[in-house]
């Protein structure tokens, strides 16, 4: 059975999902996704998303709050300015824009991380695995960063 | 050329006058080629400043080192003039602590070309308009000006210091926007698997001695990312991943704030070129929200001017 695509998700907690998506969030998780909670989408440093592309993942998603339900007003504004430039300069550069994906979530919305992620996952699949920018040397291959 | 003798009045006035504590600006370097930063604290010492074609340095980068209350002078080209706007924008110097010598830019020359056309024999260079007498040991060689200019001076927009106190000489014709749009958009039309060779060639050639951002006015952290410990951000050492981290992060901490002045470039020992990183963020900040850096000294940058405005201008 090939390999499933790598999905590093940054997830704001504040905005993430009805409780039982939250729970599945937490606790059921497929193992080809890497969950990163974080207090809000602004605190995504540009640089994490870079580690997760040099790390090997073929494709970060970012869910982040819908305009104006942002927990400390303007966070995921200033996310969004900041990390879809900083996508259309990976693209730039060579790392293929559609791999990051940012879905900005109603509370309301039941159910809908999964179908996300699934969809996702399928466009990941049709991509291949990623091999632009991965260039971090595995731990496992003696590169405990240089 | 501006009126050399003018320059080193205003100077010495400025100094006599007590309106500066320090006038920055260039003194003759060990080679006709290499005129250097300076640093003129008395009247007296003036007489050393000189300013042509040569001198690379981007001057707004001394801003942040000298102490924080001094009265700074600065002879400032159109690309220092805006990085001194984008510093005081960003609180690192009082607008009123300054005073800016202006003139107008007709372009840096890029020594490394002189040298690659004339050999390393230079003895002294002229500038006549548009022409260069370079002397050698062999005789004398004229050429033409534009053909040795630095790349991303070819691409200036504002040659002219928007807002220096005091302009010496004749303003210049502003420069031709679509050139630096072609350039993004020529890289843009390329594969993605060719842009990533292009980036991968150039990027993989660094020695990570951080001389790009030591020439840069707008890095001025007192930690740089690549410095940090713990959390360690990047890889620090010459491998794939830290040199390819390093150049796409250095860009992107200049969006919204570099004023392609393409100090990076002349200083890197490599010869790698990075402009065209920052360029394309440039372009996407114009594009997307109208803004060039340090045209004025109140504009923030978009980054930093984030309201619930931006409401409308994204899709959900």
């Amino acid at each position: 059975m090939p390999e499933k695509p790598k999905i590093a998700l940054f997830q704001c907690r504040w905005c993430l999902y009805a409780p039982a998506d939250q729970e599945w969030v937490d606790t059921q998780l497929p193992e080809n996704i890497h969950l990163t909670k974080t207090p809000c989408t602004g605190r995504i440093n540009p640089l994490y998303v870079l580690n997760a592309v040099q790390g090997g993942a073929d494709g970060v998603m970012i869910s982040g709050c819908l305009p104006e339900q942002c927990h400390f007003k303007t966070g995921n504004m200033a996310a969004r300015r900041q990390l879809e430039e900083f996508n259309d300069f990976l693209d730039y550069i060579g790392y293929d824009k559609q791999r990051v994906r940012f879905v900005w979530l109603d509370l309301q919305d039941r159910g809908i991380i999964q179908k996300q992620l699934a969809a996702f996952e399928q466009e990941l699949d049709d991509l291949g695995p990623a091999s632009n920018l991965v260039t971090r040397v595995k731990v496992a291959e003696g590169g405990q960063n240089a | 050329m501006p009126d050399l003798n003018a320059i080193r009045t205003e100077a010495k006035r400025l100094l006599a006058e007590g309106v500066v504590d320090v006038v920055v600006a260039f003194k003759a370097g060990e080679t006709p080629l290499h005129p250097q930063p300076a640093f003129f604290r008395s009247a007296d010492e003036v007489d050393q400043l000189v300013y042509d074609g040569l001198c690379q340095n981007n001057l707004a980068t001394f801003l942040t080192r000298v102490p924080k209350q001094s009265k700074v002078g600065m002879v400032v080209r159109g690309c220092e003039n805006r990085s001194v706007n984008a510093l005081v924008v960003e609180k690192q110097k009082n607008r009123a602590d300054l005073f800016l010598i202006g003139v107008p830019c007709e372009g840096i020359l890029d020594w490394q070309k002189i040298v690659g056309e004339v050999g390393e024999t230079v003895k002294s260079v002229k500038e006549n308009g548009q022409n260069l007498m370079i002397e050698t040991k062999a005789g004398y060689q004229l050429l033409e000006r534009h053909d040795f200019l630095h790349e991303s001076c070819k691409r200036c927009i504002h040659p002219n210091p928007m807002s220096a106190d005091i302009l010496i000489g004749e303003a210049l014709q502003e420069g031709d926007p679509n050139l630096a749009r072609t350039a993004v958009e020529t890289f843009e039309d390329q594969t993605i698997e060719d842009r990533y060779a292009w980036f991968q060639k150039e990027a993989e050639r660094c020695i990570r001695c951080y001389a790009c951002r030591q020439a840069c006015p707008m890095c001025y952290c007192e930690e740089c990312f690549v410095d940090h410990i713990e959390p360690r951000w990047s890889e620090s050492g010459a491998t794939p991943a830290g040199m390819q981290g390093w150049h796409i992060v250095r860009a992107f901490h200049q969006t919204g704030r570099c004023t392609s002045c393409g100090a990076c470039e002349r200083a890197c020992p490599m010869d790698i070129k990075m402009t065209y990183l920052t360029e394309k963020l440039n372009h996407d900040m114009r594009e997307k929200y109208n803004f060039e850096p340090g045209l004025d000294a109140q504009t923030q940058p978009p980054f930093a001017a984030v309201t619930l405005d931006d409401k409308n201008r994204f899709s959900v």
